[in-house]
């Protein structure tokens, strides 16, 4: 079995893989499955609020990338494509579910134009660990969620994060401060109500 | 300009506004402190949430790891688990069986390593064991490349593969060491050795009184509160005893760990020893080298090779045949003192010696002055090392983990919060260790907690310079603006200590370690504490 990771890859041993993988060659597909199936894990796992959601997502990503991998454009990041195409699906199983609960579109009427206090954002850091981050992103709204996924996870541009979420660039900011907010919301006071509330429910 | 609202301040920040606004922004930012700030904030909030998203928080399932549809051998597991298993089992009946029940039968619990490890320095018994372990180690490990080498061989070609492993596992187990004959008394309390009396092999003695006064035809160890040998040893002399005292012959070294040791008699090899008192009698001899730490040093027998000391009061009244290396306390070279090779000497103030005294050649005194030499560059130029070095670990962790720089650096802001659990965290680390360390399973995280407590106060550095660098030059954002800030900060801390005053260096030392720590400790804390609100 190679030991090799992503990092340690080519871009022209890539490209070998991909070949292989093409042309139907089983070894390479495990290979390439062994190569990318966690980091595929850990965004579905993100983007998705249950684990059992992300184990079952992370099998149709592959899936799907079995079928489209023709579609691949080699000028491109390959772990970047793979990303776009966990993210589209992780989202329409979110928008098939029915299970979002905030707004399709907004404007920046809904967002107020203010100069915040420093030391409040400041306090929230200082105050909370990654893990309990990590639990309060679970929280969020669905969209919130994955607009912070793609950008500060998968490092997405504002165009592909319009693309995946299918709204407007210009509207890709507001998203994602709108997203810290409700994260500062839940993770200030009264956020550990509405954790302890939900929790077990929503993990 | 008016300050600008959070929004444009994110868009700003994630390079979004046109070039316009974006200088526009920039120009306001160098004058503004509360939009610097407000745009610090976010930014901070920015690396808080890609830490939070990228930290590990649950595993990835089995299946994911390994590929699909491949189809391994189970003997790729098989054989190097029965390989370590056996390199396991080989190590515990070859050494750390037979410690423990030497360690039993000198009346010591078998459930203290630190004892197990102790006797094992009793036993040493020269390189060639050592040289046998290492070659068991050698070839076992051998076997463990050759098992990942072929690995990928193995359902192809399995022949090759077990006459690989059996040639591997033969010369693994022809290797292995053998234990040698050796006597083990064990004294009631005492044990003697009465002259006219021989033992054949090695002799090792745990007794409260040993008295060697017959012959050994091999090495002699001992564990004793007070040891004396008369007779003869033909091999090495190892002792540990609070009174050591050698008044026979011993053909091979003699290695002493002892409040006191005192040879009368001749050692024909080389002479070793850690005691608080070495007296080399008159009538003493040693053929080879002799190297001794310790605090009252009196030489007055003859040595055939050179002669290396570390001691707090040295004197020298007898005849060395090589050169004399002297470090320490006072050194006292009197009258019927023969040095035959070169004398050298390193100490606070210059040797007294004997106007009758034979020494081949003059002193080569080194006197070495106490506390830093501020009139020379080179301490000057440490400084800046140190500086840079210290910049560099800071730099290092603002890097590899930003979220934890970040919460140390938050931290250091409480200063009597931080302070406080630092003078804890400085005290309790080491006591907590220590009794950990009379555990053997508390013994590994004994000796980890010390070296982590150590990198932690050199660590505490970094966050007090953060802390000074942003009281000067203001909460500025970017990494440029932060490693700035620790770099002044740092700076100022090395040059304030690098100042002549008394005390002054230790003091600062101690207010920076137990604030910087406290600041560190806190960031720990923070990350490891129960997540209460969260469960």
């Amino acid at each position: 079995m190679s030991t090799k990771t992503i990092g340690d890859m080519s871009a022209a041993e890539l490209a070998e893989l991909l070949s292989k993988v093409r042309s139907g060659d089983p070894e390479a597909w495990g290979e390439l499955y062994r190569l990318y199936a966690p980091a595929i894990f850990r965004f579905c796992r993100r983007a998705l609020p249950a684990r059992e959601d992300a184990e079952d997502a992370t099998t149709e990503v592959f899936m799907k990338v079995r079928q489209k991998l023709g579609t691949y454009d080699a000028s491109r990041p390959f772990t970047a494509w793979l990303y776009k195409v966990a993210s589209n699906h992780c989202w329409d199983m979110l928008r098939r579910r029915r299970i979002r609960q905030d707004l399709e579109t907004g404007d920046l009427e809904t967002l107020p134009l203010e100069h915040p206090d420093p030391s409040q954002i400041e306090r929230l850091q200082a105050e909370h660990t990654s893990k309990e981050v990590g639990k309060s992103l679970a929280k969020l709204p669905d969209r919130a969620r994955m607009a912070l996924v793609l950008r500060y996870y998968a490092d997405m541009s504002y165009d592909e994060i319009a693309d995946t979420l299918g709204v407007r660039r210009a509207f890709v900011g507001v998203l994602l401060l709108r997203a810290r907010h409700q994260l500062r919301e839940v993770l200030g006071e009264g956020g550990a109500k509405l954790l302890a509330d939900s929790a077990g429910g929503n993990t | 300009m008016t300050h600008f609202d959070e929004m444009t301040g994110l868009l700003y920040l994630e390079k979004q506004l046109d070039a316009d606004r974006a200088q526009e922004i920039k120009t306001h930012l160098a004058s503004c402190d509360s939009c610097s700030r407000l745009l610090y904030a976010l930014e901070q909030e920015s690396i808080w949430l890609r830490a939070a998203l990228v930290a590990e928080d649950e595993p990835v399932p089995a299946r994911m790891i390994a590929s699909p549809r491949r189809h391994t051998s189970p003997w790729a597991w098989i054989l190097p688990l029965g390989l370590g298993l056996g390199g396991a089992y080989t190590l515990w009946s070859g050494f750390i069986d037979p410690w423990l029940g030497q360690a039993a039968q000198a009346g010591f619990a078998q459930g203290d390593l630190l004892t197990m490890l102790f006797f094992s320095g009793a036993f040493w018994e020269g390189w060639s064991s050592v040289i046998n372990l290492m070659g068991f180690l050698a070839v076992a490990t051998l076997g463990v490349v050759l098992i990942w080498f072929v690995r990928r061989r193995i359902s192809r070609n399995t022949t090759t593969f077990a006459v690989v492993m059996g040639v591997t596992i033969l010369c693994a187990l022809l290797l292995a060491p053998t234990a040698g004959a050796t006597q083990v008394e064990h004294g009631d309390p005492n044990y003697t050795l009465a002259a006219g009396k021989e033992v054949k092999t090695d002799l090792v003695v745990f007794a409260s009184r040993t008295r060697i006064d017959g012959d050994v035809d091999g090495d002699l160890i001992v564990w004793s509160q007070n040891i004396l040998v008369n007779g003869h040893v033909k091999g090495d002399v190892i002792a540990f005893g609070q009174h050591v005292n050698i008044d026979g012959t011993v053909d091979g070294n003699v290695r002493v760990g002892s409040q006191v040791l005192t040879l009368n008699g001749s050692v024909a090899r080389n002479l070793m020893s850690w005691s608080q008192t070495v007296d080399l009698d008159e009538k003493s001899k040693v053929g080879g080298s002799v190297t001794i730490a310790g605090a009252e040093l009196d030489l007055d027998g003859k040595t055939g090779g050179d002669v290396l000391t570390f001691g707090s009061r040295t004197e020298i009244n007898g005849d060395l045949g090589g050169d004399a290396d002297i470090h320490g306390g006072p050194l006292k070279i009197e009258s019927n003192a023969v040095i035959h090779g070169k004398t050298k000497f390193a100490g606070g103030r210059p040797p007294d010696v004997s106007p009758s005294a034979k020494l081949t050649t003059a002193i080569e005194t080194n006197i070495q002055r106490r506390g830093p030499d501020y009139a020379s560059p080179g301490y000057y130029w440490h400084g800046v090392l140190f500086w840079g070095a210290s910049l560099l670990l800071g730099i290092a962790l603002m890097l590899v983990a930003p979220g934890f720089y970040f919460d140390g650096e938050n931290a250091s802001k409480k200063i009597g919060q931080a302070m406080g659990t630092g003078f804890l965290t400085l005290i309790a680390v080491p006591f907590a260790a220590v009794i950990a360390c009379i555990t053997i399973v508390g013994l590994g995280v004994g000796i980890v907690s010390i070296l982590l407590w150590i990198i932690a106060i050199y660590a505490a550095q970094i966050f007090v310079g953060a802390w000074i660098g942003e009281k000067i030059l203001g909460a500025k954002v970017g990494v440029g603006a932060a490693t700035a800030r620790l770099a002044l900060g740092l700076a100022i801390i090395h040059a304030v200590q690098m100042v002549p005053i008394p005390f002054e260096r230790p003091l600062i030392g101690l207010v920076v370690t137990a604030w910087g720590l406290g600041a560190l400790s806190l960031a720990i804390y923070k990350n490891v504490r129960p997540q209460l609100a969260v469960a």
